[in-house]
């Protein structure tokens, strides 16, 4: 219906080929977080092997460099230091 | 040039399923229509602290670039990527998400950081949600002249956006309501 996608450069993107993967992964994520994460039951991880299927396909088709090195292990981005990663980041 | 808002919405529906709903409001397909500007949502990592009972993400969000045709045009890019990162903490029942954009950054800044806490009022069935927005045009980028105009489009189209947003979060919890009923009866 009228002004969906108006460019098809845009429409699809480099992790298009992960699409189903992806899906998997994130049904089962939701299932996780609802009926185990909340509940208390975080001990242990879910979801692990559509998350190593889902994580190679991202590995070999994400071709932003800026976005592939949160795929490198444990980059998390610290929420209380915002400030600070910008500092880091941001000079120009 | 910086423009700021803030901006507070009360959900009706429990910590649990509001967060739950957050997870889903970019992937769920249903969705796609209402929140067009989204292209693709993909996790990059994540890692769950055992000790404690925290969930960190980092995912990466695609988006139809901001403002108006002219500033696309101007850049020459009309996808952005960004970066959401999530904090949350099953223990205290609290949710962070903080987003910024890691491309256009030469010419813009965007900011935007949400909580989801219980309601003072009945932290048991309501959610309170808080959303900070930072817009920065870049003072020496080529659209510098004009970034008044651009920041005030770019909120116009922020604000647009996230009422959308509601209204698909709104739609998920009622419909994961339907569903935790249907389960329990």
């Amino acid at each position: 219906m009228g002004i969906l996608r108006d460019s098809n450069r845009s429409s699809s993107s480099a992790t298009t080929p992960c699409a189903h993967l992806r899906t998997a992964y994130h049904n089962c994520f939701n299932r996780w977080y609802s009926e185990k994460f909340l509940k208390g039951q975080w001990e242990k991880e879910g979801c692990i092997s559509e998350w190593e299927k889902y994580r190679q396909c991202l590995s070999q088709h994400l071709d932003n460099k800026h976005l592939s090195r949160f795929l490198e292990a444990d980059v998390v981005v610290d929420l209380t230091d915002q400030a600070e990663f910008k500092s880091k980041t941001g000079v120009s | 040039m910086v423009r700021a808002y803030s901006q507070e919405h009360t959900y009706k529906h429990p910590w649990e399923r509001v967060t739950a709903a957050s997870w889903r409001k970019f992937s769920d397909p249903a969705n796609k229509r209402t929140l067009s500007h989204i292209i693709e949502v993909d996790t990059l990592s994540h890692k769950l602290e055992r000790s404690s009972g925290k969930l960190y993400t980092t995912r990466a969000i695609t988006v139809h670039a901001p403002g108006p045709w002219f500033l696309r045009k101007m850049i020459g890019q009309d996808i952005c990527h960004c970066v959401e990162s999530t904090v949350v903490d099953a223990k205290s029942r609290s949710m962070q998400l903080a987003t910024r954009n890691i491309s256009l950054e030469k010419f813009i800044e965007v900011e935007e950081k949400i909580r989801y806490d219980p309601h003072p009022d009945d932290p048991n069935g309501w959610t309170i949600c808080r959303q900070e927005t930072r817009i920065t045009i870049k003072p020496l980028s080529a659209l510098a002249t004009m970034a008044e105009k651009i920041e005030q489009k770019c909120v116009e189209k922020f604000q647009h956006n996230s009422a959308k947003g509601r209204e698909v979060m709104e739609r998920i919890c009622k419909y994961l309501e339907s569903e935790s009923r249907g389960i329990s009866a």
